[in-house]
């Protein structure tokens, strides 16, 4: 762990506001230290930039942790990064060599408009949840934690698929543009449960019809969302979803 | 595209309204449900290719064989109609939806990457490979289905006078002569060979997807679901390259 | 100088045994009768634990709700980072727990400065919050059998913390979100993403709307209501460097001090010890390894502070764990104000390993050895595979490097028993609060109190404030509201036209340096004095020379950076002003010229045992102190030990 640095030049995505047509733009940048984190890379690019008069570029992030899900970019050509199971904000420089073009778009999708540079809107994922993403309790309700038990092994499954972070990563990796992870993440979490098990048929139409009308691409079945997705969200949640609504189908309105 | 889904929409609509079977017809018009009749319509096509092979490596056993075969199969007469029709059926519904899919997804991302690259570690040996092919694969088949029913069952080449066939009359014709002969076009050799590779690579995808998208996936299985879908894509390509090999056979 | 308010603040807790104190309130609290409910707005900002739960509560109550949040999202508040777990006094490991053993831990944790009756009715409410979060489907860690896990965390000799992984924040606030969308989903709740509140709307003294900044079309938009409930977390960020999301902020809570509210105790800030170590100039934030750990990792330092061997290579003779040295019943478990001191104690004298000397070791080569590697990945491997990427060493080989830093802030506005501030129709939820950790918050206890104030308590403390008070329609066009508008809009056009050379982030670390140089973990008269002059040259300086480009009508995070930053230039001054004011060491504010022989730290209680309320007068003026005083009849203060 040497304090080596790194002369990089970047091209990154600029694009003033939605409606507005973008481009790439081209910076050098010097002295970048090994131990930065990928985002600490862009602060420092913004600094200079804000000191020779330029707009910084536009990126979303929040905790820094690679918890909220917040941070995105395509690096490369790919979500998050060349870093498996890491997202962009957990990212090191240590990752990239000296002189490398590194290229950063924002999550390209129909569903995921770009808001400014690599901002880009993600709240076709809200309405998704709203569509069904729950299990309908009122606060007050509950009965004993302990009179609902679930199984290890089911509450560790359960516990895979609640782990998405819902950084649209998926979405930004497959070739169609498909939510399935991401939805397949909270229908399987939820079916699994016996808390969710009372809605599992609504929820699962619901929920599919709604990534369909924010107009979300079909399944490839390629699984590069799992590739791509930083908390390793198996495609086998896919499948489970598939189960769950074929099911649904046939017993709705009964 | 757009107005055509929107055309066809029409009495899917009604037939949502349905009772009963309303949200069966309904799931068929969603992201899933396409995916699931796609799957559906594909296993039933590798089905019928699992036995017109059987039937075909007839071939290799002798006129005597395969045209007691052929015309065993021909006996069956109404049954046989209605079979065609339900492969034609499901060739047609797998055909549509592969318009209706792909179009989607095109709408799900307008603008594309500047650069894109996979974060699979088995991206060329794995199934993500061959998906990119579908739509290019399946139209080649479909190109190299006109030509074969064309050739096969109506004998179009010879009676439009394009090439001819000497054997292909269908009642006093000798089906085994006028398949060796029609395997000996140099057409039909380059069609045919580009269309079973073609075959292939659509299979080596389409199998094990199919298998997900029914919901075929466990931890232990997955495995034999895609190792097995990939074996049986390439063993149903290399059994009719087989009898593609007969056409440079005496 | 520093006036003194004559009269003491009521806090409303009302009389009686403290044990029937909620549920008698309960009940003399007025209710709002459920057809009436329809007709009364709420305005909830923040979606954390605390507003989102308080959001989906009120929602479901049938009050029409507008929740904020500057994330693009309510599921991304940094309550998502909580790692560790959350208390409740459920005592399922049969180990001796009851609601009366974490009311005594978590007030004698808060070192006798928290106020008695929160603090009880917190623990009471701890075993419904784990309830309720079961039944919305969050995955808790549990037995083979099917029934709930719990595990041990610093302050407590029971286990009483439920866990999801190292991730249990991100479960319960995802938990909360669910409930929150569902509401939204009914039409109960609308959600405005992307805004951040730059005003607090204030007609005839009470509180009745807000101004806030769309952050993606810069758009000033006026929401009134008939309450305002403020759940916009700590201000951990006045550091600069801390455990916090780079946009946690105290503008929401700072705007609504300026407007009247008291600020309470902002010198209590909690050192978190167990944190990544800063690696260079660059680092913009500093990441927390979970509490958690200290069950199974070993902290210490060589004995010899000229012992340059890699950790592998000392052997345990030349180790000195120092915390299980001076603590031997709580040993590695002892609170975390008093392992960050400890940590701190021992890199000052020169123990300190790595590069740069500001680090200890926390050892998991034990745990590994006694339960193999697969428990302790089961346990924490989401956590070493953190410290894996970030520092590029494998955790599971060499011990990890920790060094404290600034993780939450237990002082906020000041409420009374109903959350209400001194504002009539202002709320304070969760950590923007002040009520419940006293001078330092036990682990495990943030989501509880969040959650207890979101779905526990407000629905029933609001609708008593509802129900009494005297509420015309607000219009858009009231002067109020139009004031208001001018002042946020103001101060954005005074941002933009400064037109210097220096950016905000640059301010924003110089002040982050100037604070925990001598606001930090230990503090004193001198320092700061003399950071409360640095930080008023600081502000000239920046409303001088910061220079932020862009417009006001387009996404413009600097400008955003900048109005944040020009808060904690104002803020930091008062934390420093109630540090200097606090003459005694307690949990997380030690002073160097109180402590004892051994180095721990010496509370005053004849003369500081009361909440210091600050008062607003203008920036660079003096505020006015407003004292509420604190009594011990259930829990009688002694001197703090963990030995």
């Amino acid at each position: 762990m040497s304090g080596d640095t790194l002369t990089l030049t970047l091209r990154i995505w600029r694009q003033n506001g939605p409606n507005e047509a973008g481009g790439f733009r081209e910076y050098r940048l010097s002295g970048v230290s090994t131990h930065m984190s990928f985002l600490e890379m862009l602060d420092v690019l913004n600094e200079q930039l804000i000191e020779s008069g330029e707009e910084p570029v536009a990126f979303d992030h929040d905790c820094r942790e690679g918890i909220c899900g917040m941070c995105s970019l395509m690096i490369n050509g790919q979500a998050h990064g060349p870093d498996k199971a890491t997202t962009t904000c957990q990212l090191h420089m240590r990752q990239f060599a000296d002189g490398d073009t590194i290229t950063i778009e924002p999550w390209r999708a129909t569903a995921f408009p770009v808001v400014r540079d690599l901002v880009t809107d993600r709240s076709a994922f809200d309405r998704i949840i709203s569509a069904g993403g729950y299990v309908s309790v009122n606060t007050g309700n509950a009965p004993d934690g302990n009179s609902i038990p679930v199984p290890g092994h089911q509450q560790e499954k359960a516990m895979d698929a609640a782990a998405c972070i819902g950084c649209g990563a998926c979405v930004a990796a497959c070739k169609n543009a498909s939510a399935s992870l991401f939805v397949s993440a909270k229908v399987s979490q939820l079916a699994i449960l016996p808390q969710g098990s009372q809605e599992r048929t609504s929820r699962v139409l619901d929920m599919v019809n709604q990534m369909d009308e924010e107009g979300f691409g079909h399944c490839t079945n390629t699984y590069e969302c799992e590739a791509a997705c930083p908390v390793e969200v198996s495609v086998s949640n896919i499948a489970r979803m598939n189960r769950e609504y074929i099911r649904a189908s046939i017993v709705a309105g009964e | 595209m757009d107005l055509l889904c929107k055309i066809c929409s029409w009495p899917a609509c009604l037939l949502a309204r349905l009772p009963g079977i309303g949200p069966i017809v309904k799931m068929c018009f969603t992201s899933i449900g396409q995916k699931i009749l796609m799957a559906l319509t594909g296993l039933a096509l590798v089905g019928f290719l699992v036995t017109h092979l059987a039937g075909n490596l007839l071939l290799f056993k002798g006129e005597e064989q395969f045209n007691t075969y052929a015309e065993n199969l021909h006996s069956l007469g109404g049954a046989l109609v209605v079979a065609e029709v339900g492969l034609f059926g499901a060739f047609a519904v797998h055909m549509c939806l592969a318009i209706s899919t792909t179009a989607m997804s095109r709408r799900a991302r307008k603008s594309s990457y500047a650069e894109q690259q996979s974060k699979r570690d088995d991206v060329i040996l794995g199934g993500g490979g061959a998906s990119r092919f579908m739509l290019i694969t399946g139209v080649l088949i479909g190109a190299f289905l006109v030509l074969h029913v064309a050739d096969m069952k109506f004998n179009l080449r010879d009676k439009l006078g394009i090439t001819q066939f000497e054997h292909g009359d269908e009642e006093s014709g000798n089906l085994y002569l006028h398949v060796r002969q029609v395997l000996r076009d140099p057409v039909t050799r380059v069609v045919y060979l580009v269309a079973l590779l073609g075959l292939g690579i659509h299979l080596s995808h389409g199998i094990s997807s199919a298998a997900q998208t029914l919901g075929l996936h466990h931890r232990r299985w997955n495995v034999l679901i895609r190792g097995g879908g990939m074996l049986l894509a390439w063993a149903i390509a290399l059994g009719f390259l087989s009898i593609w090999v007969l056409g440079f056979l005496k | 100088m520093v006036h003194i308010a004559s009269e003491p603040l009521n806090s409303r807790v009302p009389e009686g045994a403290i044990e029937t104190l909620w549920d008698k309130h309960r009940f003399n609290m007025k209710l709002v009768n459920p057809a009436n409910k329809r007709k009364f707005k709420v305005i909830v900002v923040g979606t954390g634990l605390a507003g989102g739960s308080a959001a989906a509560s009120l929602g479901e109550l049938g009050y029409e709700v507008d929740a904020f949040c500057f994330q693009d999202s309510p599921r991304r508040a940094h309550s998502i980072a909580a790692q560790g777990g959350i208390n409740a006094a459920k005592n399922y490991p049969n180990d001796g727990d009851s609601i009366w053993r974490l009311f005594y831990d978590t007030v004698k944790g808060g070192d006798y400065r928290a106020r008695e009756a929160n603090v009880y009715r917190l623990a009471q409410v701890s075993s419904n919050i784990i309830d309720q979060c079961v039944a919305q489907g969050v995955p808790f860690a549990r037995e083979y059998g099917g029934t709930l896990a719990n595990r041990s965390f610093g302050g407590a000799q029971v286990s009483r913390t439920f866990y999801c992984r190292g991730q249990t924040g991100q479960q319960l606030l995802l938990g909360a979100y669910q409930a929150l969308m569902r509401q939204a989903q009914l039409g109960k709740v609308n959600i405005y993403a992307r805004r951040e509140m730059l005003e607090l709307i204030v007609v005839d003294g009470v509180a009745r709307g807000i101004v806030v900044r769309n952050l993606t079309t810069g758009q000033l938009e006026t929401h009134t209501a008939d309450a305002v409930v403020l759940c916009t977390g700590g201000y951990g960020n006045v550091y600069y460097l801390s455990t916090n999301a780079k946009g946690c902020n105290v503008t929401a809570a700072w705007r609504c001090h300026k407007r009247g509210a008291y600020f309470a105790n902002p010198c209590y800030t909690q050192i978190h010890p167990t944190c990544i170590p800063v690696s260079g100039d660059y680092q913009s934030k500093l990441t927390l390894m979970s509490e958690s750990l200290r069950n199974d990792g070993r902290v210490w330092v060589p004995k010899d502070s000229s012992d340059k061997r890699p950790p592998s290579e000392i052997p345990e003779s030349d180790r000195d764990y120092y915390l299980e040295r001076r603590y031997p019943s709580f040993g590695n478990l002892v609170p975390r104000d008093v392992a960050s001191r400890a940590s701190k104690e021992r890199c000052d004298a020169g123990y300190g390993v790595g590069d740069t000397g500001l680090a200890v070791y926390l050892d998991f080569a034990d745990a590994i050895r006694r339960d193999g590697e697969d428990t302790v990945r089961k346990k924490y491997g989401n956590l070493f595979h953190m410290y894996h990427k970030i520092t590029a060493e494998d955790p599971y080989k060499s011990p990890m490097r920790i060094y404290p830093a600034v993780h939450y802030t237990m002082g906020g506005l000041w409420v009374d028993y109903h959350l209400m501030s001194n504002l009539p129709g202002l709320f304070v939820l969760g950590e923007a609060n002040f009520s419940d950790h006293g001078a330092n918050r036990l682990g495990a206890s943030a989501l509880m109190q969040g959650l207890s104030d979101g779905y526990f308590v407000i629905p029933y403390t609001i609708g008593d404030h509802l129900a009494k008070a005297d509420l015309p329609p607000v219009p858009e066009d009231h002067p109020a509201c139009v004031e208001a508008v001018q002042a946020a809009e103001s101060r954005i056009n005074r941002l933009l036209s400064v037109g210097g050379r220096r950016t905000v982030d640059s301010f924003h670390r110089e002040l982050g340096q100037i604070m925990w140089d001598n606001c930090g973990m230990a503090r004193s008269r001198e320092g700061l004095e003399s950071a409360v002059g640095q930080i008023q040259d600081l502000r000239d300086q920046f409303w001088t020379d910061v220079r932020v480009l862009g417009g006001q009508e387009t996404l413009n995070q600097s400008l955003e950076k900048a109005g944040r930053v020009a808060d904690f230039m104002e803020f930091a001054e008062l934390l420093a002003t109630d540090a200097l004011n606090r003459e005694e060491s307690c949990g997380g504010h030690f002073r160097e010229e109180h402590q004892t022989s051994e180095g721990e730290a010496q509370r005053n209680d004849e003369d500081f045992s009361y909440a210091a309320a600050w008062e607003f007068h203008g920036v660079g003026e003096d505020p006015t102190l407003h004292k509420e005083p604190l009594t011990f009849e259930n829990v009688p203060p002694t001197t703090r030990s963990y030995k």
